[in-house]
Order: structure tokens, then sequence, then C-alpha cells
């Protein structure tokens, strides 16, 4: 029974804790600026991201140690550290954006201009990082998170046309206000959003926080194969809503403000209150699970004491990187960056990165050395190395089509 | 015996060099990517006029955001701190884009043409958000949907311009 709680307890915290501000602001500009038209890349990134964090999860829980410290170990200290400064910089690009995230989410609330939040928000993230133990961190933010499923009830409530949705997501057309390099533009951001390294190195990390072991595989399958599909249905809930309201009207969203407006125009204030609180759950869940990926990414690299089940004097190295990346972040904001372009621009070059992610773990996974008879089987190597294709191609794409489509701007 | 000293594969300074040509490089990069998204200067009518198009989808945008928050209000489905909110940021779309638009250099008379259509229709939209955020913010709500009365016909003749001149 206790098995059987822990197990939906995963299932629903990776539900709510699947959508962050990269997959708002993604969903919801593609489906006001696309339609449904790039619905296709969103299943391709929760495909994605649902093979290789299993591969994480799986190298965690048998080998007890976290992707970076195999990463290393396994292809040398020039490979880690090219993995590591890649990573580092995305991760901690995102965790800026995820703090202004959760700074947005609460002037949509307080009508209190979000700059005067970023520091209390930096500093609430690090007294939790330093202060909570990681089940409860993860297990609050990841059910907070759930109150997005008002997005997706909104949705429904709108009675669209089903069969028209459909077609328009498996006939993609790019629309006559758009050109195609913007088109490919976004369709690489949403691939970067669903992908973003983080994820990885923090479901990863996570499993060792949380003591995974072999017995523990069966979790690490069903929050990935159940929690993960069903957290991206949320993120497809946002982009559907965005196509239904934004796109007729000929919205293109640069605010967090306008991601909130299909809801309530569908559902009213209850379904406002409850997509604000969604935002403020998803953005403050992710701003921790950043900050701490970017301590746990260092730390791992250089062989240090990690982890939140260490008291802060025993990893002290390891929290003094954590503290240092949400200062630099929230210091980022402060120069009134905005936090939506900083989230664009976040995202797409995530995915420029993810191959420099993606590549060693799949190494690490096929290794018997760490994961005896739990390497990859044939058919998730095939499904993994085309996967490693793609991201390939994306990632040579990425900086040329951002400059040829002025960042998806025309 | 003359001494040869050993040839060096490459000379010390050719690390730094590479050094420095990878910074370089790196440096261009990065400032390609983060001007990736700014306006340069305009040569051209036709790609003046694509800049007004986009400008005009842009302020649309913003006019069209506005009409459906008041819409909203008008329901009850919107807390008066997200109205203010969604309607401040509206104004201050409309107006950052106008000024944008504005300080590009018409490259000949006929763009100089089209810069006047398009402000004909800029400046009462920047004018009506500013009003409606202004109302917003001191809670007149019933006075909104009279104020935004002139939003639809705008947002028509914004999209009108945008698919002429796309």
């Amino acid at each position: 029974m206790r098995k059987l709680l822990e197990i939906a307890l995963g299932v629903l915290t990776a539900i709510g804790g699947f959508v962050d501000i990269g997959d708002l602001v993604a969903s919801t500009e593609t489906g006001a600026r696309f339609g449904l038209g790039l619905a296709w890349v969103l299943v391709v990134g929760v495909l994605g991201i649902i093979l290789y964090a299993e591969m994480a999860g799986r190298v965690a829980s048998v080998s007890g140690r976290a992707v970076f410290d195999l990463v290393r170990e396994r292809l040398g200290a020039g490979v880690g550290l090219l993995n590591l400064a890649a990573s580092f910089f995305i991760t901690l690009l995102t965790l800026a954006a995820e703090i202004g995230g959760v700074a947005l989410s609460l002037q949509l609330a307080t009508s209190v201009n979000y700059l005067l939040f970023v520091p209390i928000v930096g500093f609430l993230v690090w007294l939790v990082c330093w202060r909570v133990r990681f089940e409860v961190m993860d297990n609050a933010v990841g059910l907070l998170g759930l109150a997005l499923v008002v997005v997706a009830v909104a949705v429904w409530r709108a009675h669209p046309d089903w069969g028209a949705m459909w077609h328009s997501a498996t006939h993609p057309v790019v629309p006559g206000t758009e050109s195609h390099t913007a088109y490919w533009y976004f369709a690489i951001a949403l691939l970067g959003s669903a992908m973003t390294p983080y994820e990885v190195f923090f479901f990863s990390s996570g499993a060792v926080e949380q003591r995974w072991t072999r017995s523990d595989l069966v979790v690490n399958r069903l929050n990935v194969y159940i929690g993960f599909p069903l957290g991206g249905l949320l993120a497809l809930a946002l982009m559907v809503a965005a196509a239904l309201v934004l796109e007729p009207r000929g919205i293109d969203p640069s605010h967090l403000s306008q991601a909130a407006l299909p809801t309530s125009l569908v559902l009213g204030k209850l379904g406002l209150a409850l997509a604000l609180l969604g935002f403020f759950a998803c953005t403050s869940g992710a701003a921790l699970e950043t900050a701490l990926s970017c301590g746990y990414s260092v730390a791992q690299y250089l062989g240090w004491p990690w982890g939140k089940f260490l008291k802060p004097v025993q990893a002290p190295r390891f929290q003094l990187v954590v503290l240092a990346s949400i200062t630099l972040g929230a210091g980022l904001l402060l120069t009134t960056l905005d936090p939506v372009k900083l989230t664009e621009y976040a995202i797409v070059l995530s995915a420029a990165a993810l191959p420099l992610t993606y590549l060693p773990l799949l190494i690490v996974a096929n290794d018997p050395a760490y994961l005896g008879d739990k390497v990859n089987s044939r058919l998730s190597n095939a499904i993994a190395s085309a996967y490693l294709a793609v991201l390939v191609v994306a990632s040579v794409a990425t900086i040329p089509l951002m400059i040829v489509s002025k960042a998806g701007g025309g | 015996m003359t001494r040869h000293p050993r040839q060096p594969s490459c000379t010390p300074a050719e690390p730094t060099r590479r050094r420095r040509d990878l910074a370089a490089v790196g440096l261009g990069l990065l400032l390609l990517v983060a001007t990736a998204g700014c306006t340069g200067p305009v040569r051209s009518d036709g790609v003046y006029a694509s800049k007004a198009a986009a400008t005009a989808g842009a302020a649309g945008s913003a006019v069209q955001t506005a009409e459906l928050a008041v819409q909203e209000a008008a329901a009850g489905r919107l807390f008066s701190r997200g109205l203010a909110q969604t309607l401040a940021e509206a104004a201050s779309d409309a107006g950052d884009v106008q000024a944008t638009f504005d300080a590009i250099q018409p490259p000949d008379r006929r763009s100089e043409v089209l810069r006047g259509q398009l402000d004909r229709l800029l400046t009462p939209a920047a004018s009506a958000l500013a009003d409606l955020r202004i109302a917003a913010r001191w809670g007149d709500t019933a006075a909104l949907p009279s104020v935004a009365a002139p939003l639809p016909e705008l947002a028509a003749e914004l999209q009108q311009f945008q698919e002429a001149h796309q």
C-alpha cells in the first residue's frame, strides 16, 4: 500500500512538475501564432524527454550515481567539461527565467512590479534549497502545479471542434502571416522547452537524493511513462487554449498575463485564480529544480559532496554554487531584462546544447560496467539514436534560424 | 658541435593566437545571437513595408489583447488587478512598437507615405490603450466599455494594413 501511494505521489508530482516557464511561453506563443501547426513538435519533445529521463533515472537507480558524476568518469574531464559548460550556462539562464516567471505570477496577482519580487523570490528559493527536505519540496510544488489542470478543463469547457483541431494538428501548415523560418525557429524552441537539459540532471540527481535502487526501477518507469505524458498534455492544453482564443484575434503573446486570458474567458475568476496558482507553482518548482541542478552539475563534475540529503555543512561548496547561481539569476533579471524574452532565448539556446547533454547520457546508459544487465535495449538505442540525430540537426540549425528569422520575429 | 635547439611543433604564440581567434569567433557569435531580434537600417521600400506590416501586427495584437481583457472584465471574469496589469502591458507594447517604427528612417518618398498611413492608425491605438490603462488604474470599470469602443475598428484597420503590406 505504501509503495502504491509512493508511486501515485511520484506520478502526480511528475505531472504537476512537468510544465515550467519555458513550456508556458513556448506553448502559448506557438499556439497563438501557428494554431496547432506545431503540436507535433510537442509530441516529439515529450517522447524524447520520456526516453532520456527514463535512461537517467535507470542509470541513477542501478549505479547509485547521478549523470554528471558518471559522464566525467566515463568520457574524461575534457568532454565532461564541455558538457558541464554548455549545460550550466543554459540551466543558469533557465533559473533566471523561472525566477522571473514566479515574480511575474506574483505581479499578476498583486499589480506590484515584478522587479520588486525578484530579490524576495531569489531569497525564498535559496531558503527552500537550504532548509527544506528534498521530498517535501518536490512533492509540495509538484502537487501545487496540478492547479494547471484548470487550463485543460477550460479547453474542454470551451467545446472546441475536436475534429477540426485534430485535422490542424495532423496537417500542419504555416499561416499566411508567418514565414517558414519563423515556423522552424519556433519548432526548435518548442523542442528545447520540452527537452531542456536540467530536467535530466534533476531527475537523475533526485533519484540519488531519494536513494533509489534497482527496486525503484518500476517507480522510475511509472513516473516517466505516466507522469510525463500527462504533464505534456498540460503543455498541449496551453497551446490549444491559445490556438482557440488568441490566434483568431491575432494576439501574439509577449506577457504571462496573456497566457491566462483563455482560461479566464471560459472559467471566469475561479479559473483565473487556479491558473495563476498553477503558473506560480510550476515556475517556483522549476526555479528550485534549476537552482539545485546548477549545484548538482558543478559539484558532480568536480567530485564535491553534494545533495540535500547531506547537511549544508557537509556539502558547503554545493550549497555555495546553488547560492551563487540564484544570486546571478536574480541579478540578471534586475538588469530589467524581460523575463519572457529571456525565456525565449533560454529555450532556443537550450535546443542548441541538447546533443551535449543527451549523447553522454546515451553512452553511459550503454555501459555494462555501470548498469550491468540494465543497459539500453536495442530498440531503445535505435530510438535514442534517431532522436540524437534530430537533436544534432536542431542544434546546428538553431543559430542560423535565429538570425534569419530575426529570433522568430519575421 | 653546433647545438640545434629542438623545434617546437608550433611557436608558443600559436596557442595564444588560437585562443584569441576562438574568443573572437565566440564573441562574434554571441553578438549575432544577441542582436538577432534587433532592428537594422532599412535600404529598400520592400523591407520598410514588411517592417510596417510587422508593426501593424504587433500593435493589432496589443489592441486585441486590451479588447479581450475589457470584454472579460465586463463579464466579471477578470480581477481588477489582472485587468489593470493586462491593460498597462498592452498600452506599453503599443507605445513601444510605435516608437521603434518611428525610429526607422524611411528609405524613400513612398515609404514616407506608408509611415504616415501607419502612424494614423498607431497614434489613436496607443492613445486609446493609454486611456484604458488610466481608467483601469483608477478603478473606473464602468467607463471601460465606452473607452474601448474604438478598439474593434482600430484592430480591423491594423489587420487590413498588415495584410496589404506583408
